[in-house]
């Protein structure tokens, strides 16, 4: 066995170094899918995080017009307080919604100086006893009706626009990603080929001499292997980059009130690095494994 | 050793290579195939180490139909025959002894046993001097030899030649026929086809000559024609 591994080792060192060229754009182009592939990974886990951390807390905003007397926020209050569909009333008068105000937008003191409290809508911020849409929804349309309410925001309407956009944009990113690992096979698959034929003179000593198909293969594959593997290990670095990018860029930026909300834990990024090698060594097998075969036909 | 049953075969549907050969070739045997180019020698010797399989007919290689032997069985057949071509089939880039020694390390056998056969061969086929040298430093004649070592080091019961002597000058060849010889007498079965009169007619082994694929000669102790 021994004796195998070093011949394996020479053989394939031999090739990668004959084939330069096509060997580093085979293991971009590895990197750059597996790459695409995690990222969309990464952003779909986040879609889901967030759906989950918005499905517990499905949030009603009713903003009171302005000029509202203190009778009609009263009778909403009471509605409110009557309803079986809440669970809980948070009531956001002009002092406490400035507040907030001031703390979302701290970074924009221009803007901030030209608001006072007396501009700001009152609200209730509410938490439906239901997270169903049909039981929110009917419960939102009562109290649109109610006089004084200038209108009823859904938290979690709006956050699943959101994420509609995000996932139709990270389907294209994955679809990208699949045709890109698409043409790494090929790729790998060209440079093998290429391998094999630099080598079709030996290959046909060793058919001669009675060397069998899997031994005559292994370099080849363990060749597309490590290509596939090179370009992982390059699209995990990848990966763990656009992760730290993320979280420096987006989360917790209220900035970017979209994107704030799509997060993902260093497990999810573990496990995209996992589906990248795991991806990354089929895509190497699949692509050499063919291009030997081929040639092995007898 | 060798036995062919009615064995037809039939390149690309059309172009008959031999057809109905019958023919019993015992172990230690020395046999010239010869014939016309196109009679069929190559497409004979292709047969018996399963680098073509037959349209009909069966054909034993110690004792086993290798026409309807499994692809995977195949290299295992193969390491029992030695095969021995008129462009030598060296590998450039190897030295001598590293050729031969590709062989075994193909097979897998061990390092030990490795370093052991190859100068024992080297010797055997008179070229203990030149294991370091490259292909392309040997003449034409001691190119055949390393060919010759690498097909025999690993012992093969049954050794193949398609023409060895095609591109060597007369009295090169006849020192090619002596080593051939010298493995026939280790018992070693031999089958080699040929244009070579000289050859045949001074050897006096047995003859089979082939005509459009048909077997029309087999004659022991025989001559060219």
């Amino acid at each position: 066995m021994a004796i195998r591994l070093d011949y394996i080792a020479k053989e394939t060192g031999s090739n990668l170094a004959r084939n330069f060229t096509l060997t580093f754009a085979s293991i971009l182009t590895v990197a750059v899918s597996l790459a695409l592939v995690a990222a969309s990974y990464l952003i779909g886990q986040g879609i889901n995080n967030s759906f989950l951390g918005l499905r517990s807390d499905v949030q009603l905003f009713v903003y009171m017009n302005p000029a509202a007397t203190q009778e009609q926020i009263d009778a909403v209050s009471r509605a409110l307080d009557d309803s079986p569909g809440v669970e809980n009333v948070d009531f956001f008068d002009k002092e406490r919604s400035y507040e907030e105000f001031q703390r979302l937008f701290e970074e924009q003191p221009d803007l901030v100086s030209t608001i006072t409290p007396e501009d700001l809508p009152q609200s209730f911020r509410i938490k439906p006893s239901s997270s169903d849409a049909e039981v929110v929804t009917a419960l939102g349309d009562t109290l649109e009706s109610k006089e004084g309410v200038l209108r009823v925001e859904y938290a979690a309407e709006f956050a699943r626009q959101v994420q509609r956009s995000v996932r139709t944009l990270n389907t294209w990113v994955l679809i990208v990603g699949g045709v890109l690992i698409g043409a790494s096979v090929l790729l790998i698959f060209n440079t093998i080929r290429t391998a094999v034929f630099a080598r079709r003179r030996e290959i046909e000593v060793m058919r001669l001499v009675g060397a069998s198909n899997g031994f005559i293969r292994l370099p080849f594959v363990a060749e597309g292997l490590f290509h596939g593997l090179l370009g992982a290990l390059l699209a995990a670095f990848a990966a763990w980059g656009f992760d730290a990018l993320w979280k420096r860029n987006f989360v917790n930026q209220v900035a970017f009130e979209l994107l704030n909300q799509i997060r993902w834990d260093p497990n999810q990024l573990w496990s995209a690095i996992g589906i990248i090698f795991a991806v990354g060594a089929l895509t190497g097998a699949i692509g050499s494994g063919v291009a030997v075969s081929r040639f092995l036909r007898a | 050793m060798i036995k062919l049953d009615n064995v037809t075969k039939i390149y690309k549907g059309e172009m008959v290579a031999l057809r109905d050969a019958t023919v019993e070739i015992d172990k230690g045997e020395f046999v010239f195939l010869v014939g016309a180019s196109g009679s069929g020698k190559s497409t004979f010797l292709r047969l018996l180490n399963r680098e073509e399989k037959p349209e009909r007919g069966h054909i034993f290689v110690a004792g086993k139909d290798i026409a309807e032997l499994p692809g995977y069985k195949v290299p295992y057949l193969r390491r029992n025959i030695g095969s021995v071509f008129q462009d030598f089939k060296l590998l450039p880039t190897k030295t001598v002894s590293e050729n031969v020694a590709f062989a075994l390390e193909a097979i897998g056998r061990p390092r030990a046993h490795i370093k052991e056969a190859v100068p024992q061969i080297l010797e055997l086929v008179g070229l203990a001097q030149k294991a370091d040298n490259m292909p392309d430093e040997l003449s034409g004649g001691e190119q055949q030899r390393v060919s010759i070592a690498r097909a025999f080091v690993n012992r093969p019961l049954i050794l193949l030649a398609d023409e060895p002597t095609g591109n060597l000058d007369p009295a090169t060849s006849v020192g090619i026929m002596k080593l051939l010889d010298r493995i026939n007498r280790t018992g070693t079965t031999v089958v080699m086809a040929t244009h070579d009169r000289g050859i045949v007619d001074s050897m006096r082994r047995r003859v089979i000559e082939l005509d459009r694929g048909r077997i029309v000669r087999d004659q022991a102790r025989g001559v060219y024609e």
